[in-house]
């Protein structure tokens, strides 16, 4: 079975992931490559965490991490930030190796954790400042990220004033401070509320359009659909499949359209699939009736897929 | 390692030192341990009694008075000045010998003479100064004192007392809370807290942490024993050496802080660990305040080699020369202790990556 991996133009090279498949990726050669993990494998003690994970993200692409709790996608990002050590495996990041030139990459990472790991005695641009200072930036000037991420108005305030929004913002600016060229984030808009959320997604986007590569691990099918050039579906420590949010929810499930239709009293409703022979002349029929209510075209959505594959739901 | 980095770290531990309450009750602690110990046994160095004196007629006590090696005595120009300068407690006591006083008292006349005491002067100084004073008048009339006093030395001669035993108590208390506890208790709030790992995902290591938190500690801890010093009069005239040894001692506890910070779990575990294994690092100051116990069990316990020199310098007079093995051994400690930082650091951060 071909998975396409990720990659600007979705055919290359053949790689073997976590089920032994072989998997069509990207034409990129490494050294164009921003993240490129290449079957890796870590265990803590007995359990297997990762098991074989390979995958690439090019400059400027969104790829979403999609899994339960406890399926990996941590493990992987402590991996790709130099934290963790992978037993077998390689990881390059922006063509050099993770954890050999582990300082030297970490300067152009930005990450963003699910914990609110902030200084909380500190202001939110005492935050930011100390970051800059350990990022090697001189003169960084806090106000122009915290105007970006909403928090122009607390700049003097301590974090531990802050809501949880508010300092989930905060962590998203943090992430940003040294304009880095991968942006690992993990959960970056839980505890967000929607208007925030929605802020938040367009950074994402417009640090993606600037060039960014960046692996977003999230438990919101929505966004990650909504957000993601690709999709990663991990379970138990594999990646059972990556592709385009689009290519998953076309080759799974079933396309069809459903038609609610006013018959005398009583509401009726039909579903067609798009695949079936005959559908179109069904549909034309359908349009055509008196008492036509509404019409909704319907896909699978990544949440079906992720059941298909892993057996399982993402909760 | 960055070194640019650690002064980072260094930098933030410092601008948040006004807002840490253990920066607080490290910095209160020499102050408020002085403050105790002397109003229950005095100063624990007291100075010689102060007095001062009007002089209107060439007395011969006033320079009998300056000849005293227990008493310093300062000439001052007029009464008013010297009352003054008692009341402000410049002076423990003033005397006003009148013109003509010495002649008085060998014609047996009885003179009047003016005695100001501070009212903060110690009861002991006091009653020292008042002997003096009566022992100088006898002097001038020519008495020969009415018995001779034989002097026999009883107990041991070396015999130091409680108050001045105390001294390594105050030292250790002042150095402990900055050196050991301030970076423990920092590293494991950084852990409990993540912030760690948002540190260490910079090109931050975790020595230029070390560094950073270490180097803020011993200061304020060299800081606070040079002040625990100042307050008791105990620099022996030798403050280069005095200095010296706290910072060596500083760097000990300080060190022991960090693998007690990378060790504990959590803070609840960091305090046991304190309370259980704080005897250890007390040990030779409960020997010092008996020293009928065996002398040689302190010797196992990394702090005497740092708290004994103090001490011998303090008290006992002894040079840099004579405490050397002493500190050369504190300061071979140190060196020691550093690769074992070393290593409970790096175990340290990969339990902080393994750790959810």
């Amino acid at each position: 079975m071909e998975i396409p991996r990720v990659g600007p133009n979705g055919s290359g090279m053949s790689v073997t992931i976590a089920d032994n498949r072989d998997v069509t990726t990207s034409s990129d050669s490494p050294a164009t490559l921003a993240i490129d993990v290449d079957d890796v494998r870590f265990a803590y003690g007995d359990t297997l965490a990762v098991d074989d994970v390979s995958f690439t993200v090019a400059p400027g692409q969104i790829l979403g991490f999609l899994g339960p709790n406890g399926a990996g996608k941590s493990t992987t990002i402590k991996m790709l930030t130099g934290q963790l050590r992978p037993d077998t495996g390689k990881i390059s990041i922006l063509g050099m190796d993770m954890p050999g030139q582990r300082e030297q990459i970490q300067g152009r990472l930005g990450v963003c954790f699910e914990e609110k790991n902030l200084y909380l005695s500190m202001t939110g641009s005492e935050n930011l400042v100390f970051f800059a200072k350990l990022f090697g930036i001189q003169g960084f000037k806090p106000e122009p990220l915290m105007e970006r991420v909403g928090l122009s108005t607390r700049l003097d305030d301590r974090v531990s004033e802050y809501s949880k929004g508010m300092r989930q913002r905060l962590m998203v600016a943090r992430a940003l401070l040294n304009t880095p060229d991968v942006l690992l984030l993990d959960e970056p808009t839980a505890a967000l509320d929607p208007v925030s959320a929605i802020g938040v997604r367009d950074i994402i986007r417009e640090e993606a359009a600037r060039g960014a590569a960046v692996l977003l691990t999230t438990h919101d099918m929505h966004e990650a659909d909504d957000l993601s050039d690709h999709v990663a579906f991990i379970n138990q420590g594999k990646i059972l499949t990556i592709d385009t949010p689009e290519n998953l929810k076309l080759t799974h499930g079933t396309r069809s359209v459903r038609i609610r239709a006013r018959h005398g009293a009583d509401i009726e409703e039909e579903v067609i699939p798009l695949d079936e022979e005959g559908a179109e002349d069904r549909i034309r029929d359908a349009v055509s009736t008196e008492g036509l209510l509404t019409i909704h075209t319907e896909e699978a959505t990544l949440e079906d897929i992720f059941v298909e594959y892993a057996g399982r739901g993402l909760t | 390692m960055s070194l640019r980095r650690s002064w980072y770290v260094f930098g933030r531990e410092l601008k948040l030192s006004p807002r840490s309450p253990l920066v607080f009750f490290a910095i209160a602690m020499p102050f408020l341990i002085t403050f105790l110990i002397s109003s229950v046994f005095g100063s624990l160095f007291d100075v010689n009694p102060k007095l001062g004196i009007v002089d209107e007629g060439d007395s011969a006590m006033t320079v009998a008075a300056q000849q005293l090696d227990g008493v310093d005595t300062t000439v001052v120009a007029d009464a008013i000045t010297l009352r003054t300068r008692v009341e402000s407690h410049d002076f423990d006591a003033g005397l006003v010998l009148p013109a003509g006083f010495d002649a008085a008292v060998r014609a047996g006349e009885n003179p009047d003479l003016q005695f100001y005491v501070s009212g903060e002067s110690l009861a002991s100084t006091r009653a020292i100064i008042a002997v003096t004073t009566i022992d100088l008048v006898r002097g001038v009339a020519g008495d020969e004192p009415p018995v001779d006093v034989v002097v026999t030395p009883v107990g041991a001669e070396d015999y130091v007392p409680i108050s001045d035993r105390l001294l390594p108590t105050m030292v250790i208390y002042a150095v402990m809370i900055a050196a050991l506890f301030l970076p423990a208790a920092s590293l494991v709030d950084e852990r409990e807290k993540r912030t760690l790992d948002a540190v260490l995902v910079t090109p931050t290591t975790i020595t230029d942490v070390l560094v950073g938190k270490g180097t803020f500690a011993v200061i304020l801890a060299t800081v606070m024993g040079v002040v625990t010093l100042a307050l008791n009069n105990a620099f022996a005239g030798q403050p280069g050496t005095m200095t010296l040894i706290l910072f060596i001692g500083s760097m000990m506890l300080m060190l022991m802080g960090l693998i007690l910070g990378l060790w504990a779990k959590d803070i609840t575990t960091l305090y046991t660990a304190i309370k259980a294994g704080g005897i250890v690092i007390f040990l030779p100051v409960l020997f010092t305040l008996f020293p009928g116990l065996p002398q040689w069990i302190p010797k196992f316990v990394p702090t005497y080699y740092f708290l004994q020199p103090i001490y011998d310098i303090a008290i006992r007079g002894d040079t840099f020369a004579d405490v050397l093995p002493e500190v050369a051994i504190a300061l071979v400690i140190c060196i020691a202790l550093v690769p074992l930082v070393a290593w409970v650091a790096k175990r340290a951060e990969h339990e902080l990556a393994i750790t959810v």
